[in-house]
């Protein structure tokens, strides 16, 4: 998991297996410390995926499942009002994950190089809304969004809009959402990466004739590459699954993924339709993974 | 005036403007719980202002009983994170397989970005084919290993920070590895173990999606509950019950840091004696 390692040098295999003088109570305690989390996370997360990949592949009875081997739920999954939710998450998951790094990278930006002795408390107040519900924070924009609420009585005392606004139940609600809900996971790691970059190496670009936007293309963006990655698989990803957002802000067109799974599960009752979707959501994240993996690859031996 | 002149205050405004939309919604709600609202609903407008609500909440034995539910289950969750991911954290950096290292970061990070949507259907199709009635127990099962990646990735920061040499000293001192585990590697560990749990107990406490699908009309949490209460309009009361968990969420957050600063004013004394 290439893409997902922050590239810490102490992760190297050679400093962290050495031997030590009481090998045999050592290695003990060493098998307890990852078997017990990998027995709980095996039986509480792992084994309900499997369940639901193989009801994917089952027959559709009347509020159950049948077990079995069919692709018929994959066929349905992939046609008609399903295809269309399946390409529309991803183009949302696609766009989100694109606004939200655009927003995150000069914050981050900022915060790393240019918020001096105020950077623990820059990326503090950050981190806030993470303290505060979730749910509340979704409503509160209901409300500010709604027409003669208060984004509306700003924009046009400034003169920015006229007459009411009409972004409640849109598509721009749901990305204003997006971003919002994603953008402090999506600082932290751009943060860390534009943190730990030497200023030696920019003073050097500097030396050499780069011009500071040179020097931003050439040497900070390149290196900056592995929190990027990060960034977008831990915002682009998830929000594949996004439930609550698009429920909430994009009215009732354009339903997404993870209320497609989830009204198969709550009010369909179609367990197989609804693991087959689940599944293609899980394909979706593979393929983006993957990819990740691709554009971070050299960096772990880099750092190391 | 030159290009990275402009560019500091450029990107201070910028930030301004970010903290400012992160913000908005925290403020809105904060100040809509003192809304007067219409018809005993939340109102976008601004109808007029009253402390009452609080006291509807407080009143209110749905909310209570939401809010209750809630805090048991996030404390479990929160000790269970603690005790495995803790565990997990330090295999994480410490175990001398690096196969297993790896098979256990990839399960770690998997976690934090698998949908939980999907998390949510599987563990809904789990309970129902093990014919395990839902309980306050499968939820907690269920949300905590969210709460047990998140504990591990901030454990595995402190691990990777600790100095190996004072582990050496203790074993060559006579120290069996539990000892030397509990004496020198834990203290070490304290504040990441401590943010881990706090963590823990506040994303289990906000939990909505997967606890969406594993609560039950008798086992119900606060954010479950305002789901639920958005079907037929929310109260004013909801966010007035919302502001005063924020307000406990600071205080204890506050504790937190102010104990670890005293702690730490204390190391420091100790340590110029």
């Amino acid at each position: 998991m290439s893409a997902l390692s922050l590239n810490r040098p102490a992760d190297d295999p050679r400093i962290a297996g050495r031997a030590s003088p009481r090998r045999a109570t050592r290695r003990a305690s060493d098998q307890l410390f990852a078997a017990v989390p990998a027995l709980w996370l095996f039986v509480f997360f792992i084994a309900p995926l499997g369940f639901t990949v193989a009801f994917s592949f089952g027959h559709a009875d009347f509020g159950g499942v049948r077990l079995g081997f069919t692709l018929d739920n994959y066929a349905k999954a992939l046609s008609g009002f399903y295809l269309e939710a399946f390409l529309r998450t991803i183009r949302f998951a696609v766009t989100g994950c694109a606004l939200c790094l655009a927003v995150a990278y000069p914050t981050a930006y900022f915060i790393a190089r240019h918020a001096g002795r105020f950077r623990q408390v820059a990326l503090l107040l950050v981190l806030v809304p993470y303290f505060t519900s979730f749910l509340i924070r979704v409503m509160s924009w209901q409300i500010l969004l709604a027409r003669g609420g208060p984004i509306e009585a700003v924009l046009n005392t400034l003169h920015l809009h006229v007459g009411p606004l009409d972004v409640l139940d849109t598509q721009t609600a749901v990305f204003i959402g997006l971003v919002y809900a994603y953008l402090p996971i999506a600082i932290i790691p751009l943060y860390v990466v534009l943190e730990r970059i030497p200023a030696t190496l920019v003073e050097a670009s500097r030396d050499l004739g780069a011009s500071s936007w040179q020097t931003f293309v050439h040497v900070i963006l390149p290196l900056s590459r592995p929190g990027i990655a990060t960034t977008v698989l831990l915002t682009g990803v998830p929000m594949l699954g996004e439930l609550v957002i698009p429920s909430l802000l994009g009215g009732d067109k354009g339903v997404l993924m993870g209320q497609a799974i989830s009204s198969q599960y709550i009010d369909s009752q179609n367990y197989a339709l609804g693991s087959a979707m689940a599944v293609l959501v899980l394909l979706a994240i593979a393929v983006m993974v993957a990819l990740l993996a691709r554009l971070t690859r050299g960096f772990a031996e880099v750092s190391a | 005036m030159s290009r990275p002149a402009l560019a500091r205050p450029a990107l201070a405004l910028w930030y301004a403007l970010v903290v400012a939309f992160l913000f908005a919604p925290i403020l809105t709600s904060v100040i809509y719980s003192f809304n007067l609202g219409a018809l005993n609903k939340q109102t976008s407008l601004f109808t007029g202002f009253t402390v009452d609500w609080y006291g509807a909440a407080w009143n209110n034995l749905q909310i209570r009983r939401a809010v209750w539910t809630s805090v048991v289950a996030a404390f479990w969750a929160a000790l269970f994170a603690v005790l495995i991911g803790t565990a997990l954290g330090f295999a994480l950096v410490r175990h001398p397989n690096p196969n297993v290292r790896r098979l256990l970061a990839g399960l770690t990070y998997i976690l934090l970005i698998v949908p939980e949507t999907v998390i949510g259907v599987s563990l809904l199709l789990f309970y129902a084919v093990t014919a395990v009635p839902l309980s306050l127990a499968t939820l907690i099962a269920g949300i905590t290993p969210l709460a047990i990646s998140v504990t591990a990735l901030i454990v595995r920061a402190g691990v990777l920070t600790l100095d190996r040499r004072l582990e050496e000293a203790g074993a060559d001192l006579g120290a069996n590895r539990w000892q030397v585990l509990w004496y020198i590697v834990l203290p070490h560990l304290a504040p990441a173990v401590t943010a881990g749990a706090l963590m823990s107990y506040v994303f289990s406490f906000d939990n909505l999606v997967v606890s969406t699908f594993l609560t039950t009309p008798s086992v119900n949490t606060l954010p479950v509950y305002l789901y639920g209460s958005l079907q037929y309009g929310p109260s004013p009361a909801v966010y007035a019950a919302a502001t005063a968990v924020f307000a406990f969420t600071l205080l204890l957050v506050g504790l937190a840091g102010l104990f670890f600063r005293l702690i730490g004013k204390r190391r420091a004394t100790l340590q110029s004696r």
